[in-house]
C-alpha cells in the first residue's frame, strides 16, 4: 500500500493560502475577468433593488443587463441568502434585498 | 476517513444507486468492500431527481437512507472524491490503483457547517443543478451530500483565504496533494451509471445554445424544492412558464448523433415531469411530443393514462426544428403524425428534450473488460449472466451495462453482487486473506455486539 496520511499537517498561519496560490499559479487571467465581472453586476443588482422589489425583466432593464445573465445572478443572490422572492406580478416573481 | 487497506474482497466503482444497492448485498453477506466514487458525495443520478415514477415518491427519500446505509455499513469503506486509474488482473484477483483528489482540508475534521461556502466570495455554476444554479468555489455539493464534507474547487478558487478564516475546526490543508493509492480486490463491480445524450451535434434542436431548452436532468432539479429556483421558471428571465413542450426521443433512436438505440427511461420521465409540471404551475399546458410512447413496466402504462387524463396533451408528431424568439420563447417546427404529416409551426415558453442515456463512464486503458458497439459495457452471456463481462472477475450493475430504469439497475445490481460473491466463494480469494478475515471477524463482532444493543 502506498498511501500517504491523509492527515498531514494542516498549513495554518497568514501564509497558508499563499502556499495553494503559489503552487496553482495563482487566478487565471480568466478567472479575474469573471470574477470582476461578477462584483460589477452583483452591485449593480444590489443597487437596482434598493428602489424594491422587481421582477428580473425589470431589473435587467433598470441596470442594463440581458435577463438571462440577471436571473443567474439573482438565483446565486437568493440562494445564499441575500434576496428573497415575494408574490408574482404578471407572470413573473417579484424579488427583494432581504432585509438586515 | 480510515485508510485504505491493503486487502478487500470487492471492489465496487460508482457510488450510485446500483453501486450502493451492490456494496450493500456483498456487505450485507459479510464481504468486506470498498467503494469508489469519483464525485465528492455518493448518491449519483438519482438524489438529484425531483420524484421518481410510476409511484411520484420523493427520489431523495428513497436514495438517501441508501446512501447513509451504505456510508456507515461496517464491511464497506466509502472512498469518494476518488478516480480508479487502472485495474490489473493478478491471478483470480486485481491489483487496484487508486487516486485520491484533494478536497484541501482534513475529512475527519469537517463538521459541515457550510460557514467557509457562505465566506466564499465567488459564485460558479453548479454541476448538481447542471449548470443552472450556483455553487462557491468551497462548497457542500448538496444538502443530501454524503459525507457532509466541504471541497475546494482549486481551479474557480480567489485564494482569499476567508474560508479557512471562518472554519470553526481549522480543517483546512491547503498543502493537500492528489494521493496515489493501491490496494487488492477479489472481485470488481463495475456501476459508474449515465450521463444524458449530448446535444451539441443536434443543430436543428438548437445545439445547446437556447436558453430555454432544457435538458431533462436541470428540469429535475428545477422542479426540486431545494432546486436552482426554488420553483419552475425559466433561465431566461425568470418567467412561470405557461407553456411547455417536451421533445420525445431528443437524444436517442437518432442515429445522426450515433445513438441508434431506444433509451427506455425517456418517455416515463417525461410524463412524470410533464405531469408534476400541471400540479406545480396552474393553467400551465404541457404538450408532449412522441413518435410512440413506450410504457413498458409494472403500473407504467397506467401512469401515462393518468398523466393524459390530468391534462397532459400527448401529440403525436416529430419535431424537426426549434428555433428561437427574440423573447427566448421557442417555435416548434412539428410533423403531425397522425394528421397525414400535416407541418405546424408550435410556440411555447420552455422546451424539454427527452434525451437519451449514454455510459456514464468508459473502461477503456483501465479495466480490460470489452465495451459493446454502443459504449456500455459488453455482457456477451446477457440472457443467462446479466452482470458478467469479458473479464472474469469484473461484473457490471444498472446503467453502465445499459439504459434502464432504477427498479431494473437495482435488480441487476443485486445480480452482479451475487455474481461476485459466487466468483469470490470459487476462486477462494476470502481463504487466502486470513489475516485481513480476521479483522474483519473482529469487525462483525463489533456490529453484532452493537445490534444486540
Amino acid at each position: 500500500m502506498s498511501e500517504t496520511p491523509q492527515t498531514a499537517k494542516p498549513a495554518k498561519g497568514k501564509n497558508a493560502i499563499a502556499v495553494l496560490r503559489e503552487r496553482h499559479g495563482g487566478m487565471s487571467k480568466e478567472l479575474k475577468e469573471y470574477f470582476k465581472e461578477q462584483q460589477r453586476i452583483r452591485k449593480l443588482l444590489r443597487e437596482g433593488l434598493k428602489g424594491g422589489a422587481m421582477t428580473v425583466p425589470q431589473l435587467a432593464a433598470a441596470c442594463k443587463l440581458e435577463t438571462r445573465t440577471t436571473m443567474w445572478h439573482l438565483m446565486a443572490m437568493r440562494r445564499y441568502g441575500e434576496v428573497v422572492e415575494g408574490t408574482e406580478q404578471n407572470g413573473y416573481l417579484l424579488y427583494t434585498l432581504k432585509e438586515g | 476517513m480510515a485508510k485504505i487497506r491493503e486487502r478487500y474482497d470487492a471492489l465496487v466503482i460508482g457510488g450510485g444507486i446500483a453501486g450502493m444497492q451492490a456494496a450493500l448485498d456483498l456487505g450485507e453477506q459479510g464481504y468486506d468492500v470498498l467503494l469508489v466514487e469519483k464525485d465528492p458525495s455518493i448518491g449519483g443520478v438519482m438524489v438529484g431527481l425531483n420524484k421518481v415514477f410510476p409511484t411520484l415518491d420523493c427520489s431523495s427519500c428513497i436514495c438517501t437512507p441508501r446512501m447513509a446505509e451504505a456510508a456507515h455499513h461496517a464491511r464497506i469503506q466509502l472512498q469518494t472524491y476518488t478516480e480508479v486509474e487502472r485495474v490489473e488482473k493478478k491471478g483470480t484477483g486485481f491489483a487496484v490503483h487508486l487516486v485520491k483528489k484533494p478536497r484541501f482540508l482534513i475529512e475527519d475534521d469537517c463538521v459541515g457547517c457550510n460557514l467557509c461556502e457562505l465566506a466564499c466570495p465567488i459564485d460558479v455554476p453548479h454541476e448538481f443543478d447542471y449548470g443552472l444554479g450556483a455553487r462557491r468555489a468551497v462548497y457542500i455539493p448538496h444538502g443530501n451530500a454524503i459525507p457532509q464534507t466541504a471541497v475546494l474547487d482549486v481551479e474557480n478558487c480567489v485564494f482569499c483565504g476567508k474560508c479557512e478564516k471562518v472554519c470553526p475546526t481549522h480543517c483546512f490543508d491547503f498543502a493537500q496533494e492528489a494521493e496515489e493509492v493501491t490496494t487488492s480486490v477479489g472481485a470488481v463491480i463495475i456501476a459508474t451509471g449515465l450521463q444524458i445524450t449530448p446535444m451539441a451535434a443536434k443543430k436543428e434542436y438548437g445545439g445547446d445554445t437556447f436558453v430555454n431548452v432544457m435538458n431533462p436532468l436541470g428540469m429535475e432539479r428545477i422542479q426540486s424544492s431545494n432546486g436552482p429556483y426554488g420553483r419552475v421558471l425559466r433561465p431566461s428571465d425568470g418567467k412561470i412558464p405557461r407553456s411547455i413542450a417536451y421533445v420525445q426521443c431528443a437524444g436517442s433512436r437518432d442515429r445522426s448523433i450515433g445513438i441508434p438505440y431506444c433509451s427506455r427511461v425517456c418517455c416515463m420521465y417525461a410524463l412524470k415531469q410533464a405531469l408534476l409540471l400541471t400540479h406545480y404551475i396552474h393553467g400551465v399546458e404541457v404538450t408532449l411530443y412522441y413518435m410512440d410512447i413506450r410504457a413498458f413496466g409494472k403500473g407504467y402504462e397506467q401512469f401515462y393514462r393518468r398523466a393524459v387524463k390530468e391534462g397532459v396533451k400527448a401529440t403525436k408528431g416529430k419535431v424537426a426544428k426549434i428555433t428561437e424568439a427574440d423573447n427566448h420563447d421557442l417555435i416548434l417546427r412539428v410533423e403531425m403524425l397522425d394528421e397525414n404529416g400535416r407541418v405546424e409551426e408550435r410556440r411555447h415558453d420552455l422546451v424539454v428534450l427527452a434525451q437519451g442515456l449514454v455510459p456514464g463512464w468508459h473502461v477503456g486503458g483501465v479495466v480490460d473488460a470489452e465495451e459493446a458497439e454502443d459504449g456500455f459495457l459488453l455482457t456477451p452471456d446477457a440472457k443467462i449472466s446479466p452482470s458478467h463481462t469479458t473479464l472474469e472477475g469484473v461484473f457490471v450493475g444498472g446503467v453502465a451495462a445499459g439504459p434502464k430504469d432504477i427498479p431494473d439497475a437495482i435488480v441487476e445490481a443485486g445480480e452482479a453482487a451475487m455474481a461476485a460473491a459466487n466468483y469470490l466463494e470459487r476462486t477462494g480469494w476470502r481463504a487466502m486473506a486470513g489475516a485481513v478475515l480476521g479483522a474483519s471477524a473482529a469487525k462483525q463482532e463489533v456490529v453484532e455486539t452493537w445490534e444486540m444493543h
